[in-house]
């Protein structure tokens, strides 16, 4: 199983060379011209619960609940689960209850010019990249979600059953700093 | 002497065409004369021309079958007065009253083309009153007035009809002037002309209806003022000191400013409620520059050199007359290329040309094959073939009094078209060898139009706006009459049509050089049946109740998108991330595009009951005013279908590729990740898929919080601490007392800008412009059917994931997006 999702990780990233570097002001003037775009704002997700729990009623009573901001009902949050067995014959692997908001200043994206730096590297690649400027802070506000093992992949579905193995709860603030910067490294 | 022989040439003109016919007088009629000072005269007319031929440079246009009839007998006479007088300043006065008159065009061709442009047909009444007299200048000017009224155009082809209904036109020319005294050079040598100049042409037009085949598509109705002078010369499009036969027109127009200014489309519900897309408050200029028509030998030639405009829409209107959607300006220039040879031209052809579909890519043949079956050189219609050449536009879109300017965009290119009415009360327009392309430099956010050009117009892929592209298109569209169902039949237009893109490049986010992220090698196969364009109000979309706006249902639709590479840096030599596939299939998904905006908000927490500032102390309150637009949809993927062999026909999958290299087989072929057989559902555990996916975005301009993100100088060599937030210096206020942003700024503490004090206000009016998006994705059930990993040299993919599924999302963003350089 790990195997398997490392592979996929892997795969996704084949032909991509990631580097994280905080990079000064007077780095940033070397820039060759590109514009860019700076993103502010929050994302949140089942605030007040999903589509399920506003129309679900026909749907047995599982997501027949209420969800206001501060509930505690385990079937308020998003759900995702992954079959990595072998189809019909295994169960599926669940990320379940998935709430939470996710506040940031500042994530920059623009594309610019490598060709020089990187201990000499810049000068070979000699190319564009992506640059994902991460924001300063990243604030959480209520995150929270449940790895668990289910029988079926619905809560509805016949025979359904679901051992929770953790939940996660996160509060606070996380630092980011520097800059993502995507390389493609296929032939031109 | 100069001014009577004009006087009677025109009236000459005027009457030329007809056929009289003098009545006696009864002597009751006669009882009723009163000695009036003037000329009456009654006139019956009975038109019947076999040919009416214009010849340009032996060329020959050809109207055929010209007739001018009454309305309800096409072999009786249509009765018509005119009233002269002669005025105490000279004035000749004529009014005209037209009763009921058909007027009707069998055919339309060139040199005798086998085939015709098709019938017209044109029913009208009117009231008209004219007067002129001469100027001291040796001119003549005069004044103009009439009213069309129980009108209606009829064009059929191959038996089939298009009509405006029920057409009504008043207009007035308070001065008008026709002097002989203009001259140009443009060929190298002088020549003379009419110089014709309208001081304040005010009209106004309604139409009952756009039908096809008896069904309405919807009214459309209008009014507009304008000033214009036109100078015309004889001789058309020719080398420089080339003498030839034809037309050269110049014109400078002005749409005068009037809040009466405005053109309005209305679509009726099933319970008869108007709704109307409306742009009015509008003004503008326009210069054209050597417009030419001339007849060549086998079509009609229009042509300019340039076209320079302005127009400014001020209000405008999706149905919802409470929630405007902002207002708009444009500035362009269409100019010929000469050393690039990119012209602005037009070609008119009768008949259909159909296009070569042998040398067609296989994707589109057979659909093309299909859309022109039935029909042969004879056949009735329209052909167009146009080139274009828009050398610089700048688009600007307020919201509020928030400006962003769309700059720097410019496109080229060349297409044939094909119109003509069919069979099933369908009008067919088909397009190949679509091919050109187009490009936006960047955005400018502000007041000031001078602002430097900065990258942000990747934020127009939310609205599938792409910022350059370039295009070899191949598309066949059949519109009917009438929207969806739920509508009712008063009007709305519905959609069927096959379109593929090859060779095709798409800038997702580049410069103003051209460097960024490419899409290159694209070909881009869509199919479109049953989409219904309607403007209706008190509609669900999105389980939310819109009080009006423009809907859009697509009944099915399916498509391939192939990008042979996605390349960072430049288009032809940038390194590649490999080939993406992304196939698609929807049933029933829809759209929606309503006025206004996100309204009030709270970033970072929840808006409090009354909807005037945050809950709790967490967040930052935004009221981002009542202007604005939402964008709402619903995207009901589709499961698969396959064929007898496994093979999928139609469904929803994406796939990439990359490492791609030269192979045992011969074929160059990567590693494959794919994610198959996605698709949407009601979550119930069975095909039930009314929800979809479904996407929300209240799109407005309003101002964005910038923060500096380490300490120095930053690349435009303005020094700043991390933290510090970017505000613009004022350059002046608008007519609203708001400050107006120059191209200048600073980096000032952040506490002081958020503090709730005048300095703080004063300081937040003066930060960036940007987009601000308030969106909100949600589904119910989201499939993948299976993950899989395919090896170059293998047959079968392995299967990574069993299935991948994921419920009851409902994701919210309050995104604010600054363009930065």
């Amino acid at each position: 199983m790990i195997k398997i999702i490392i592979t996929f990780v892997t795969l996704i990233y084949s032909s991509l060379s990631m580097a994280l570097e905080a990079l000064a002001e007077e780095e940033m003037q070397k820039v060759l011209g590109q514009g860019g775009v700076y993103l502010s704002g929050d994302i949140t997700i089942n605030d007040n619960g999903g589509p399920l729990n506003v129309s679900g009623a026909t749907i047995g009573d599982v997501w027949q609940k209420s969800c206001i901001p501060t509930s505690t009902d385990v079937r308020c949050g998003a759900r995702i689960a992954v079959n990595a067995g072998d189809g019909a014959n295994s169960g599926w692997l669940v990320l379940d209850n998935i709430r939470g908001r996710f506040s940031f200043e500042g994530l920059t994206l623009k594309t610019r010019t490598i060709d020089s730096g990187f201990d000499g590297d810049g000068v070979i690649f000699n190319s564009d990249v992506l640059e994902i400027g991460l924001p300063n802070t990243v604030s959480y506000g209520g995150v929270s979600y449940t790895l668990a093992n289910s029988s079926e992949a619905r809560p509805t579905d016949s025979g359904f059953s679901q051992t929770d193995i953790f939940s996660v709860n996160i509060n606070g603030d996380v630092s980011l700093r520097g800059n993502l910067l995507l390389f493609p490294t296929g032939t031109p | 002497m100069k001014n009577i022989k004009l006087i009677l040439c025109l009236l000459g003109i005027s009457t030329s065409l007809s056929v009289y016919s003098l009545e006696r007088l009864s002597d009751s009629s006669l009882s009723g004369v009163q000695g009036q000072a003037g000329l009456t005269i009654e006139q019956s007319q009975l038109l019947n021309i076999g040919n009416l031929s214009y010849t340009d440079d032996s060329n020959t246009l050809s109207i055929e079958g010209f007739r001018i009839s009454s309305q309800a007998d096409t072999n009786a006479a249509a009765n018509r007065t005119y009233t002269l007088d002669v005025l105490a300043d000279g004035s000749l006065k004529m009014k005209t009253e037209i009763e009921p008159t058909q007027l009707h065009i069998d055919g339309i061709r060139i040199n005798n083309s086998p085939a015709s442009f098709g019938d017209l047909t044109l029913n009208y009444e009117a009231i008209t009153d004219f007067s002129i007299k001469g100027m001291s200048t040796g001119s003549l000017e005069g004044s103009f007035t009439t009213g069309i009224s129980n009108a209606e155009m009829i064009w059929r082809t191959n038996g089939n009809a298009m009509s405006f209904d029920n057409i009504g036109y008043n207009a007035s020319i308070d001065n008008f002037t026709l002097e002989y005294d203009a001259t140009d050079n443009t060929k190298d040598f002088l020549r003379t002309g009419l110089a014709l100049g309208m001081n304040n042409f005010a009209f106004d037009f309604s139409t009952g209806a756009l039908r096809l085949g008896g069904k309405s598509l919807g009214e459309l109705s209008g009014n507009l003022a304008l000033s214009a002078n036109t100078q015309i010369f004889a001789g058309g499009r020719s080398k420089k000191n080339e003498a030839k036969e034809g037309l050269t027109f110049h014109s400078q127009v002005n749409i005068l400013q009037d809040e009466e200014n405005k053109i309005i489309f209305t679509d009726y519900d099933a319970d008869g409620t108007a709704n109307s897309l409306l742009m009015g408050d509008f003004s503008g200029a326009l210069n054209i520059d050597n417009l030419t028509f001339d007849v060549e030998v086998d079509h009609l030639a229009i042509g300019f050199d340039e076209v320079v405009g302005s127009f400014r829409a001020g209000r405008i209107l999706i149905g919802d007359s409470l929630k405007p959607v902002g207002s708009i300006e444009l500035d362009f220039m269409l100019k010929d290329d000469v050393a690039n040879s990119r012209y602005n031209r037009l070609q008119l052809y009768p008949g259909i040309r159909q296009p070569d579909f042998d040398i067609m890519p296989v994707e589109i043949e057979g659909y093309a094959r299909t859309f022109y079956s039935g029909l042969d050189s004879t056949s009735e219609g329209l052909s167009m073939m146009t080139q274009w050449n828009l050398a610089n536009a700048e688009l600007s879109y307020i919201d509020d009094g928030n400006r962003v300017i769309i700059s720097g965009i410019e496109s080229h290119g060349s297409a044939n078209t094909t119109i003509d009415i069919r069979g099933q009360n369908k009008l067919a327009i088909g397009v190949s060898d679509l091919i050109g392309s187009y490009s936006i430099d960047g955005l400018k956010v502000g007041d000031n139009p001078d602002a430097p050009i900065q990258g942000g117009a990747e934020l127009l892929l939310s609205l599938e706006v792409f910022q350059a592209m370039d295009f070899d298109i191949d598309g066949f569209t059949e519109i009917t009459a009438g929207g969806h169902d739920s509508f009712g039949d008063g009007g709305g237009i519905t959609i069927n049509g096959d379109y593929f893109f090859t060779n095709t490049n798409i800038g997702l986010s580049i410069d103003e050089n051209g460097e960024g992220i490419w899409a290159t090698g694209v070909s881009y196969d869509i199919h479109l049946r049953d989409i219904t364009f309607d403007v209706a109000s008190n509609f669900y979309e999105n389980d939310r109740l819109v009080a009006g706006g423009l809907k859009i249902n697509r009944g099915e639709q399916w498509s391939t998108m192939d990008i042979d590479n996605l390349r960072w840096g430049n288009k032809v030599s940038g390194r590649s991330l490999g080939r993406v596939v992304l196939e698609r299939f929807e049933k029933n998904s829809s759209l929606a595009i309503i006025p206004g905006g996100a309204g009030a908000v709270c970033i970072g927490g929840s808006l409090n009951s009354t909807g005037d500032g945050c809950s709790g102390s967490n967040g930052r309150f935004e009221d981002r005013g009542e202007q604005g637009m939402t964008v709402s949809l619903k995207a009901a993927l589709a499961d698969a279908e396959y064929d007898a062999g496994g093979e999928m026909l139609r469904g929803n999958r994406l796939t990439w590729e990359n490492n791609r290299t030269a192979r045992p087989d011969g074929e160059i072929k990567g590693t494959q990740i794919i994610f198959d057989d996605y698709s949407t559902n009601d979550g119930a555990g069975n095909s039930d898929n009314n929800y979809g996916l479904q996407a929300n975005l209240n799109i407005d301009v309003y101002e964005t919080k910038v923060l500096k993100k380490s300490d120095g100088t930053d690349a435009g060599g303005v020094n700043g601490s991390f933290g510090e937030e970017l505000i613009y210096d004022q350059i002046g206020t608008d007519v609203d007392g708001n400050p107006i942003r120059g191209n200048e700024y600073t980096y000032i503490d952040s506490a002081i800008v958020e503090a709730d004090t005048p300095v703080g206000a004063e300081l937040r009016a003066r930060r960036p412009l940007g987009f601000a998006v308030q969106g909100n994705v949600s589904f119910k059930e989201l499939n993948i059917g299976a993950v899989q990993l395919k090896h170059p040299d293998i047959a079968t993919p392995e299967t990574v994931f069993y299935g991948v599924v994921m419920q009851n999302l409902n994701l919210t963003t309050n995104l604010t997006a600054t363009p930065i350089q």
